[in-house]
């Protein structure tokens, strides 16, 4: 379209409001590209959830404990889902300043701390004589709950259905997962936590290329 | 409303893809230019043009900064550029009558 330019820029003036409306539509979907994807980021929490939390499970099937190699796996998918979301959300939002940059800075910070609570909460619950299964279930409910939360206010400061839907889901998974007991409530936090996230971020993901295609001129 | 000419500083093609994109922005948001250019696909020369166009009917403002020693230029639409956008918006649809 850009050989059109030069001809607007000199005067000519045949753009019909159809076609007008068409451009905005285009640029509003263009623009998006600056906002993270939702669909993206849950997806990849969903993943790393679905694996990390079946390795566990897997593991602690016999014992109640999981081993060495499936919590570095949990760990390490952790680590690359973080990673993940950072780099997407920096790459998606780079050269843009002002409001929407100060809250996603201000929302980014609660992470760290949330994560920095959980921990602090299960060495003090632990340092208070609790079993290993009981620090098991905190650090896993603590968790879950930290993430959840975080989703329903991102949901809410971005009208993020989907998010806020995920968070209100995993507040509710992590509450049942605590009664689940070790080594079941790796088996629910991986299925009902991750795997919905997985099915529901697919399902987002896949509704909005579907609009998307709509959307555009024919 | 819709009996009023369209505002001709909107109604250009480059000029409206220029304002669409920045009104598809959050309010109170800047973006740096490059980032701009490459959302609208324009030459660097071409965008200037257009944005000084609503630089000059104060539908944009436009920040030059430094960010470490590197120099910067933010665009963002202010609010009387995002309300004659609105307003050309609403008349393009009164146009077409009432189809969204």
């Amino acid at each position: 379209m850009s050989s059109d330019e030069d001809a607007v820029s000199t005067g000519r003036d045949g753009l019909d409001p159809r076609e007008a409306l068409g451009i905005i539509d285009q640029q509003r979907r263009r623009a998006a590209t600056t906002e993270p994807s939702s669909a993206l980021i849950t997806g990849a929490w969903g993943a790393a959830w679905l694996v990390g939390y079946g390795a566990l499970w897997a593991s602690a099937r016999d014992d109640g404990t999981p081993g060495v190699a499936a919590a570095a796996l949990a760990i390490g998918l952790g680590v690359v889902a973080v990673a993940a979301t950072v780099w997407h959300t920096a790459h998606r939002s780079r050269g843009i300043r002002g409001v929407s940059a100060v809250e996603g800075a201000l929302y980014g910070f609660a992470w760290p701390v949330g994560f920095t609570a959980q921990g602090l909460i299960v060495g003090g619950i632990a340092g208070a004589g609790a079993s290993p299964e009981v620090v098991a279930v905190a650090a896993n409910s603590i968790a879950a709950l930290v993430v959840a939360l975080l989703y329903v206010a991102g949901g809410a400061l971005w009208h993020e259905r989907l998010l806020y839907g995920l968070g209100v889901w995993i507040a509710l998974v992590a509450g049942a997962a605590a009664f689940a007991g070790v080594p079941c409530t790796y088996l629910v936090m991986g299925l009902a936590g991750g795997g919905v996230a997985l099915v529901a971020s697919l399902v987002v993901g896949l509704r909005a290329r579907r609009a998307a295609a709509a959307g555009a001129p024919a | 409303m819709s009996d009023d000419a369209l505002d001709p500083v909107i109604h250009a093609q480059a000029r409206l893809r220029v304002v669409a994109t920045l009104a598809a922005l959050g309010r109170g948001d800047r973006i740096a230019f490059p980032r701009l250019q490459r959302l609208l696909d324009m030459t660097a020369g071409n965008l200037s043009t257009h944005l000084r166009r609503l630089e000059e009917a104060e539908y944009v403002s436009i920040t030059k900064t430094y960010e470490g020693r590197t120099p910067v230029t933010y665009v963002e639409l202010t609010g009387a550029g995002r309300l004659a956008f609105e307003r050309y918006t609403e008349q393009l649809r009164a146009l077409l009558g009432g189809v969204s």
